[in-house]
């Protein structure tokens, strides 16, 4: 029936004033939350709000914050494929870490010159996370395998298939590092300096994650792809009474999730460190989930989410230099989720409260007439 | 239209629920003591719906006393308001006649009621004793737990009712029978004196349900009350010393078992206060619309619930499915859907709805075929090992029995769920796009034609009473003049002027050449709408009957397995 | 040198982190230091000769291990030299522009000199020293140049070498093991040396290896419970002399080892000091690395004004690297292992780094 899960991951609609509403409240209390754990440690709750404000409206850190955005962005997007249909992608992270080895041993081999090399490089890590997902997918179509156990032991592979390739085979030494021959000039993607008051750019790759959110949206709500696959996530007998293929949903969709996982190494490896090392950021794939609640699975909602995780992540240090403790983002960041979906579900009960009675109430009318 | 007289009922039975009050005393036939169990005026009301309307019934201590009814009835509802799971919100209870109020199963537990779950709620690593005392286990000493007096408890148990249950043994290790004697000691262990037993024969074969009466005879004569819960008529009447009939929420008969023949308790549960569906001129026509031969579906451990079922539909026939519900009916639906493995073949005609030139999957193939007709079935598709989703395509239409399991998506608004089923059908989609417009436009026409009362098309489908959904599913199965329609209990709780309008869809699609597998628990619906009946039992097809000429007795009984109808 | 700051250590804790690590390293919330005012708010006698920025790598000030000793360094250097210091770390799967981040918000709030620890700073120290010309950054365990930029090196595979021979001599079964953190460059030098100063004792001596994880998972360097059954595993197999150069991992090491009457021997710091007291008994000897003293020598050479760029390498002859000889456990054998110090220090024997 109508569980909290399915409210939880954004399958039931919430109606107009609500749906924004919700959300502020919620990061109001979360702020509430912050300040309390503030004021306990002897710090000024007001002062922190104002640091990170003023932090967070300077032009370096907006570019900070648009660029760390785009890639949790992209981590957000794909848990939210597999989310929309109960399918729990906890491999996400597994998945982009393998595409960024992979394609980044691919663009430094430099195959393909300058704009063709960043193409292969896209299209290698989306093939690559695919097919890592798809395994997933596979397991539980053939064998019943939950998708959360395969993805969590696919992650651990990961690590270690991941670790066996960049030390034997793609990676070279070079003092205590170990990394992949960088990606050659001519395959970056350029950083627009637009932002006036800082000479740092926006990773162009921003607009792929716009196109990803665009499709994301489109795709869900207006195909008859996306419709099967909502369908799927709330009630897989309806949608086999339809005539859903269940399974063959499962595998693309998987399919679907690890290829958007593909591209959440992109914007660090293109635009950034051209080069997969041992320090290549890891655990994206989690703060993708954490973002994906924060946005209910909607692709303007993650956007948001995205933005405002990686505004507070980027403020850790501004943070610390008033000596504060960085973990206090942390403490945000939880209380922010967890606020989010206690306003969600409470205004999702007003909500179901207030439309049955309207129908009733018709009802009732209809049958006195 | 509160009480209405069946027209066919000729036997003398208290069918009115105010002359029931005063007469439930004189209706037991050992001797009266106090009732263990009294229910007077319970209502229970959900949102749109009412569960249980004005309940009042007696149980004797020491009876067995079944709860007959449809699906939907109101009998798990008035169960669940017994074992303190969901309050009443009108209406007392008395227990050995002091009146008493649950707001827990704890406190039914601690009034002596038990329950016994259709689905046994045991695990299976832990051993029977573990299993009875879990939740309530003694203790020496405040700590360590009792096993030895536990123990001696159950074997005491077991042997005072002659359940014969091993406390050692591992669940895991237990037939169905077995553990259903262990829900049973489990609920005696906890000093229940009021055991409601619900379907408990629903998971048993035969020899099973015979050990099961043996150990409820058993629990009754040593002075335990039996509520037991079922729709399978002949063992309701083999076992119970009483009988209640629930219809639509209410109590409306209570009889002895003596004075009652199956089909009479049949036509107590089903009713008749609905209009004739009625429909006497013939449209059925020569040419076979779906082919149903040597249908067989088997369980997961491979008893056989659909066995070797086979029919022809024509155009323009209704072809009605009698049957007491749990015999097949759902699996042979399933199957022809395609939704669940079956040997057998399943073919339909070639000629598709009108539309068929549109994105047919199965282009090429009616090609094929079309260029040499031959025989009647010669020329059919076989369609057994299409998908779900082709099978829909070629114009076969489907009313599921559980309208929010495989009917709806509860949360979606109304117009997607018009696309449910029909994904790639016009005029929901144009190519690989959804169409928005034309989806809510035919939503629309659905809410305007079958009358679903609905603020809107936007609201989501569960803020809908069941009777509205039902409209929008018959509504948007019968778009787009499918060729077959696989219907069932396509009026279940519905109110009785969209019954009637259903009917009406139902009879205008049949003179246009719509073929239509009829499955209903309706006998009234079923005689009216059909042009020829067939009686399942146990999987199989047992009879074939002229609905010109049948009564609901006759039909009764042969649902039931008595065999008068032949 | 570890010792004398402990107490210090206690008390800068309230500085970064009150809320988190202030519980990792003692519980000690207590009041603020002279360190713990903002780097404005000096000291009322004369302006500080330096405002130092350091950014830590991931688990900061308190991870018992690599992060401590630079902190210890920059303590004595507060006390000794005078100067003002900011201590920002690193959060766990960050990217590089966050890491340039950092370094440049030192930079520009006019802290100088900056000093990265860990090789993880190596993109982002190359990128923002050219930012910031005329600040002086130095970089722990990386060799990234730049004209603005110290490169703080060690000789981790000569002091291993030494603890490798300690090992050899110390073991009655002919058995030893070497339990690395994680699988990556820096670690593979630390086993190298060990081999080689085992071989170089007992050239038929079984040595056996085992890293915790793989990059990118870096959690073996702080997992006591993956320590303590790959040590099991070792002394299982016969081995009764174990080296842990796997980080806060090491204690669990140390534990495996005291339950099944082994020998451990401790890195970075000297263990059989800083190590939970219950297990200092095992550790026979801990190889040094001293991180604190290059971040001193670094810190004492930008207020003298002597800074020079390009790599510092800290070997045994610089007395960057070493063995420990607290607890006397390895008295009886300590000619032995000065005479191969005196070896390598006049380049008789080469150890090899990978």
């Amino acid at each position: 029936m109508n569980t909290f899960l399915n409210r939880l991951m954004g399958r039931v609609k919430l109606g107009g004033l609500l749906a924004v509403a919700a959300p502020i409240l919620a990061i109001v209390f979360a702020m509430l939350i912050t300040s309390v754990v503030l004021i306990a440690a002897g710090k000024p709750a007001l002062d922190t709000f104002g640091w990170l404000i003023d932090n967070g409206s300077q032009p370096r850190s907006i570019v900070n914050i648009v660029n760390l955005g785009t890639t949790y962005y992209l981590a957000a997007v794909a848990v939210a494929i597999g989310f929309r249909m109960n399918l729990f992608n906890i491999g996400v992270d597994g998945q982009y870490r393998l595409a960024a080895l992979i394609s980044a041993a691919v663009g430094g081999a430099a195959v393909l010159p300058g704009v063709l090399n960043i193409v292969l490089v896209v299209v290698v890590a989306v093939a690559v996370g695919g097919l890592w997902a798809a395994i997933a997918g596979f397991l539980k179509v053939r064998r019943g395998v939950s998708e959360v156990i395969s993805t969590i032991m696919l992650n651990a592979i990961a690590t270690a298939f991941g670790s066996w390739l960049l030390i034997e085979h793609f990676g070279t030494v070079n003092g205590n590092a170990i990394a992949t021959t960088p990606i050659p000039d001519n395959a970056h993607v350029p950083a627009a300096a637009i932002v006036p008051g800082t000479q740092l750019g926006i990773n162009t790759f921003v607009i792929v994650a716009i196109v990803v959110g665009i499709a994301y949206a489109v795709v869900l709500s207006r195909t008859r792809f996306g419709f099967n696959l909502r369908a799927t996530g709330r009630s897989e007998p309806a949608a086999v009474a339809s005539g859903v293929s269940v399974k063959k949903m499962v595998l693309i969709t998987m399919i679907l999730s690890g290829g958007a996982a593909g591209l959440i190494g992109m914007p660090e490896l293109l635009g950034s460190s051209f080069t997969y090392n041992t320090n290549f950021p890891a655990g994206l794939g989690f703060t993708g989930i954490a973002v994906a609640l924060l946005g209910r699975n909607n692709a303007v909602g993650m956007a948001i989410g995205a933005l405002l995780f990686s505004f507070l992540d980027t403020s850790s240090d501004i943070l610390q230099l008033h000596d504060i403790s960085p973990e206090i983002v942390k403490i945000m960041q939880g209380a922010i989720v967890l606020s989010v979906i206690i306003a969600y579900e409470l205004a999702h009960r007003y909500r179901l409260v207030a439309e049955q009675r309207r129908v009733s109430r018709e009802l009732l009318e209809g049958a006195a007439a | 239209m509160d009480h209405p007289r069946a027209p066919w009922s000729t036997v003398d039975i208290t069918v009115c629920h105010q002359a029931l009050r005063k007469e439930e005393a004189a209706i037991g036939t050992a001797t009266v003591t106090q009732p263990a169990v009294e229910l007077e005026g319970i209502t229970k009301r959900f949102p749109g719906v009412v569960a249980n309307r004005d309940i009042t019934m007696s149980v004797a201590k020491g009876h067995i006393h079944a709860i007959v009814g449809e699906n939907g009835a109101g009998k798990s509802t008035l169960m669940k308001i017994l074992y303190g799971m969901q309050r009443p919100d009108e209406g007392d209870i008395r227990i050995d006649g002091k009146p008493v109020s649950f707001h827990t199963p704890s406190d039914a537990i601690a009034a002596g009621i038990g329950m016994v779950h259709q689905h046994f709620m045991l695990a299976d690593n832990l051993t029977v004793l573990e299993n009875v005392i879990l939740g309530s286990e003694p203790t020496k000493g405040g700590v360590a737990i009792d096993f030895g007096s536990a123990r001696a408890k159950i074997k005491e148990i077991s042997d005072a009712y002659g359940l014969g249950v091993e406390p050692d043994t591992l669940v895991e290790d237990l037939g169905v029978g077995a553990r259903q004697r262990v829900e049973i000691l489990k609920v005696l262990y906890r000093g229940a004196r009021i055991l409601i037993l619900d379907e408990p024969t629903a998971v048993l074969v035969p020899q099973e349900v015979d050990e099961l009466f043996d150990n409820l005879r058993g629990l009754v004569r040593e002075g335990l009350t039996i509520l037991f819960i079922s729709h399978k008529l002949d063992e309701v009447l083999k076992v119970a010393d009483a009988i209640t009939v629930i219809r639509r929420g209410t109590t409306v008969a209570s009889v002895e078992p003596k004075s009652v023949t199956a089909r009479q308790l049949a036509e107590l549960m089903v009713g008749s206060e609905l209009p004739s569906p009625e429909t006497r001129e013939s449209t059925v026509t020569e040419v076979v619309a779906i082919a149903v031969s040597g249908l067989t579906v088997l369980s997961a451990d491979g008893r056989k619930l659909i066995d070797d079922v086979s029919f022809e539909i024509h155009k323009g026939e209704v072809l009605g499915i009698a049957g007491v519900e749990g015999n097949g009916q759902a699996e042979l639906v399933e199957a022809i859907m395609g939704m669940r493995p079956s040997t057998g073949t399943v073919r339909v005609g070639l000629e598709r709805r009108a539309e068929s030139e549109e994105e047919g999957t199965s282009a090429s193939e009616d090609r094929d075929h079309a260029g040499r007709p031959a025989s009647a079935t010669m020329s059919m598709h076989d369609i057994s090992a299409w998908p779900t989703l082709r099978r829909r395509e070629h114009g076969i239409g489907y009313i599921p029995e559980d309208r929010h399991r495989h009917g709806l998506l509860l949360e979606a608004p109304l117009w997607e769920n018009r696309i449910l089923g029909h994904q790639t059908q016009k005029p929901n989609v144009k190519g690989i796009w959804i169409d928005r417009k034309g989806a809510r436009a035919d939503t629309q026409r659905i809410v305007f034609t079958y009358d679903v009362r609905t603020p809107g098309i936007e609201v989501a489908a569960d803020a809908l009473s069941g009777g509205n959904q039902q409209k929008l599913i018959v509504g948007r199965e019968m778009s787009g003049d499918p060729a077959v329609l696989i219907a069932s209990h396509p009026t279940r709780g519905v109110d009785v002027g969209a019954q009637a309008a259903i009917w009406d869809h139902l009879r205008d699609a049949r003179a246009k050449g719509l073929a239509v597998l009829l499955i209903s628990a309706d006998l009234d619906e079923l005689i009216g709408l059909s042009d020829s009946l067939k009686v399942i039992l146990r999987g199989r097809i047992v009879a074939d009957v002229d609905p010109a000429n049948v009564t609901p007795e006759q039909l009764g009984s042969a649902m039931t397995g008595a065999g008068e109808a032949q | 040198m570890l010792r004398t700051s402990v107490t210090k250590l206690a008390a800068t804790a309230a500085t970064g982190a009150v809320l988190m690590a202030a519980a990792a390293c003692g519980g000690s919330s207590s009041t603020s230091s002279e360190a713990s005012t903002s780097a404005a708010a000096t000291t009322a006698a004369a302006a500080p000769k330096a405002k130092v920025g350091l950014a830590y790598d991931i688990g900061g000030r308190g991870d018992q291990s690599f992060n401590d000793a630079a902190a210890a360094g920059l303590d004595k250097a507060k006390t000794d030299l005078g100067v003002d210091a900011k201590e920002l770390e690193a959060t766990a799967g960050e990217t590089d522009a966050q890491k340039e981040e950092r370094l440049r918000l030192l930079a520009q709030g006019g802290y100088n000199p900056v000093v990265a620890i860990g090789f993880a700073y190596s993109a982002a120290v190359g990128k923002v020293a050219k930012e910031f010309p005329d600040v002086k950054f130095a970089i722990v365990d990386d060799a990234v140049a730049g004209p603005n930029i110290s490169n703080l090196l060690f000789a981790e595979e000569q002091g291993s070498f030494l603890v490798g021979a300690a090992a050899a001599l110390k073991s009655a079964k002919g058995n030893v093991g070497f339990v690395g953190g994680v699988d990556v460059p820096l670690i593979h030098k630390f086993q190298a040396g060990f081999e080689a100063g085992a071989k170089a004792v007992k050239p038929d001596i079984k040595i056996q290896t085992k890293y915790l994880t793989q990059p990118p998972d870096f959690g073996g360097f702080n997992d006591p419970a993956k320590g303590k059954t790959a040590a099991q595993g070792m002394i299982d197999a016969g081995a009764d002399v174990v080296y842990a150069a796997a980080g806060g991992s090491g204690g669990g090491v140390f534990e495996a080892a005291k339950a099944a009457g082994a020998k451990a021997i401790g890195v970075d710091s000297d263990q059989a000091k800083t190590a939970d007291p219950g297990v200092q008994g095992v550790i026979m000897t801990s190889m040094l690395k001293k991180v604190d003293v290059a971040v001193y020598d670094f810190i004492k050479k930008f207020v003298d004004n002597a800074v020079v760029a390009g790599p510092t390498i800290y070997d045994l002859k610089a007395g960057g690297v070493d063995y420990a000889t607290t607890g006397g456990q390895v008295d009886d054998i300590k000619s032995k292992l000065d005479e191969y110090k005196q070896k390598i220090i006049s380049g008789e024997i080469t150890v090899p780094s990978k």
